[in-house]
């Protein structure tokens, strides 16, 4: 191979390659449209998006799976721990994660701008992003999940306690979070009613309660998740 | 040293290598942070993310000095001439160092543009970009008023060139997040798998020239193939960063099989640097080089072509995207890929530029080893607490917090490995701020 041969190589690899991905930009760029509901990128939720970098989120937490890896992916959060959730964990991060080995610092962000940020996750939310992250995949339950549902004599409300986000702060058998008490035998302390109206106001049932309402459930919902709460005994 | 205005680019080395010890002791935070608790109140004055920033930028920021001193280095030898202006290469350097060193305070007190990686704030973004025009107006002149080209110097400008200009698609604000990372990636991915490896394989062509005494037509023939591999791999390779983030699912297959291909040219690189050394015509004069210059060849091959083949599948990647996995290949990929290359122009250049033609390796010798030990054992511990983070977190769907506390134990072992890095890294610094020539017995 002469030197003039190695320059071609080099040259057609180089062309070929950037011409190929100059191409598929342009039918990305066409695409991301419909795949992003880019229709519904309002300027609320461009403002949230300011916000989000303004206070540097994005060094500790992923979106889309790409920042810091310190703490959760924040793609699918709305889903996850739902808008009070987000409300409550970014107004007073020193109460949400009190009992947490990681903390996240209060930066005295605005009602006003949280509410833009909310906006700006529920958008991100509903990209299609074929399916990531896996923990929080809708299409599928996790082994977790399967898990829990089967030893649980497949309760809807078990269900419902793992997709909707309970186990962010509770556990069960020793998975889920920290933050909360452990659930293994609420049933014994407290009824199904008593549940109910815990999980729709905790602070009419106990004045002490760091756990924010769950606007976010349905009726049935919250029915199905006390049912099921109410038999671990 | 044969020319005088060459003598420019020890002071490139020398601030390089000082932000480098500073890179260093903030990683050193951060897994304190990953190990340990840190009380809320220091959190608010100083938090992960910011440490996170000044980590990350100090690392682009003392590695692109470490390029352009190397630039300033090679390009006189290469054209036989003087650079075209001493006086624009000091503006630049102060200005850059300047503009770091603004942005670094800047984070501390909350000025940033809070994208990972592009933190700089967009003013700042301007200087930064007229310190690059000075620098290729200068080698690019240098190199016109020489009328003398090589395939070498056409690569490092064009490696140059290229990467001023993928600066650009990261200061704009992006109203789309899918569009915002699609580009983000034109910045980070085609920088590093991209320009950087092409002023790396250029340096790399240089340096083995000069040491090996094999002939340039080889050498230049071999980095022109390279050259094709990396680029027709790493182009459209910038796919397997779009897999999750909404983009059209063609990527799944075009990022798959393209970055599938690249650690071809790597691997390229590594027998022709191999090859080089073997057919050598001239004796070996500083050991340490040599060595600098196969351990580059080899953890570079390990942390990026073999560690980033690993996930870089969709079906892998689908578990293992955001995770500590992915901090494990950067670690070993930017030390063996970038930093060392840097050190090699570092032992090469700088005992040169001091006079000395034989140096002392003997602590250059236990500074490398300790780093390039201590860092591919850190690629380990990264890797097992990122294989526990996607098994636990995302295939068994475990909250966040409860996957983390299985791999605090990990976390922990890396900041002890951390703090040896650290701890070889100060040896070879002083090493080479202190070059002295070896003893007489060694002539």
């Amino acid at each position: 191979m002469s030197k003039k041969v190695a320059f071609w190589i080099f040259m057609i690899g180089t062309i070929s390659s950037a011409l190929l991905f100059l191409w598929l930009t342009w039918d990305t760029h066409r695409q991301v449209e419909v795949l992003s509901n880019a229709d519904k990128l309002s300027p609320e939720v461009v403002a949230g998006k300011r916000v989000f970098e303004k206070y540097n989120c994005n060094d500790c937490h992923t979106i889309l799976g790409f920042g810091g890896y310190y703490a959760p992916d924040l793609t699918k959060v709305v889903k996850r721990v739902g808008e009070e959730g987000i409300r409550y964990r970014v107004t007073s991060p020193e109460k949400a994660f009190a009992s947490s080995s990681r903390k996240m610092p209060n930066q005295g962000l605005t009602k006003g701008e949280i509410d833009k940020l909310v906006a700006f996750f529920t958008w991100v939310g509903e990209i299609d992003n074929n399916d990531w992250p896996p923990q929080d995949s809708s299409r599928r339950l996790t082994r977790g999940e399967e898990v829990m549902v089967a030893s649980a004599g497949l309760s809807p409300g078990a269900a419902v306690f793992q997709r909707r986000g309970c186990m962010n702060c509770h556990s069960l058998h020793g998975k889920g979070g920290s933050f909360g008490p452990a659930l293994d035998a609420i049933g014994r302390k407290l009824s199904m009613e008593k549940i109910e109206h815990y999980i729709i106001d905790p602070k009419a049932v106990n004045p002490k309660a760091l756990m924010p309402p769950q606007k976010e459930l349905s009726q049935k919902e919250t029915e199905a998740v006390a049912r099921f709460l109410a038999n671990l005994q | 040293m044969a020319y005088r205005s060459q003598k420019i680019a020890n002071w490139y080395f020398k601030i390089a290598l000082l932000l480098f010890v500073l890179q260093v002791v903030l990683g050193l935070w951060l897994a304190f942070n990953y190990s340990f608790t840190v009380s809320q109140g220091v959190v608010d004055t100083f938090s992960f993310a910011t440490a996170r920033a000044m980590h990350t930028n100090l690392l682009v920021l003392w590695m692109l000095l470490g390029f352009m001193g190397g630039t300033y280095y090679i390009v006189p030898e290469e054209t036989k001439s003087e650079i075209y202006s001493p006086a624009l290469a000091w503006f630049q350097l102060i200005t850059l160092v300047v503009t770091g060193v603004v942005a670094l305070v800047g984070f501390f007190f909350g000025w940033t543009q809070g994208r990972p990686l592009l933190e700089i704030p967009r003013p700042l973004d301007i200087v930064v970009v007229i310190g690059a025009l000075v620098f290729l107006f200068n080698i690019a002149m240098t190199m016109i008023k020489a009328r003398r080209w090589t395939a070498i110097q056409g690569t490092l400008l064009g490696g140059l060139v290229f990467l001023a200009l993928l600066y650009l698609f990261g200061i704009p604000f992006y109203k789309n997040e899918v569009i915002d990372w699609y580009y983000w990636w034109w910045v980070i991915h085609l920088w590093v798998e991209g320009a950087w490896e092409l002023v790396t394989a250029a340096i790399l062509a240089f340096i083995l020239i000069k040491l090996t005494g094999v002939d340039r037509k080889v050498v230049e023939k071999w980095l022109y193939v390279e050259l094709g591999l990396f680029l027709f791999t790493g182009i459209v390779g910038t796919g397997h960063h779009y897999y999750w983030i909404g983009a059209p699912r063609y990527w799944l297959w075009f990022g798959g099989i393209f970055s599938a291909l690249e650690p071809l040219p790597i691997l390229l690189m590594l027998i022709d640097t191999m090859n080089h050394v073997k057919e050598r015509k001239l004796e070996i004069r500083n050991p340490l080089t040599w060595t600098i210059a196969i351990g580059c060849a080899v953890l570079h091959m390990i942390g990026a072509g073999v560690l980033g083949f690993m996930h870089t599948l969709p079906q892998i990647n689908y578990y293992t995207h955001g995770s500590q996995v992915t901090v494990s290949h950067g670690h070993l990929a930017f030390f063996g890929a970038y930093a060392l290359l840097n050190l090699l122009v570092f032992y090469y250049a700088m005992p040169k530029l001091k006079g000395i033609d034989v140096y002392d390796p003997t602590r250059g010798k236990i500074g490398f080893w300790i780093m390039s030990g201590s860092m591919t054992l850190m690629a380990v511990t990264f890797g097992i607490a990122g294989v526990l983070q996607s098994y636990l977190e995302r295939v068994l769907g475990m909250g966040y917090m409860t996957a983390q506390s299985y791999m605090q134990l990990w976390m922990r072992v890396t900041m002890v490995l951390g703090v040896i890095f650290f701890a070889g890294l100060l040896v070879t610094v002083t090493d080479l701020f202190t070059l002295r020539p070896a003893r007489a017995k060694n002539k």
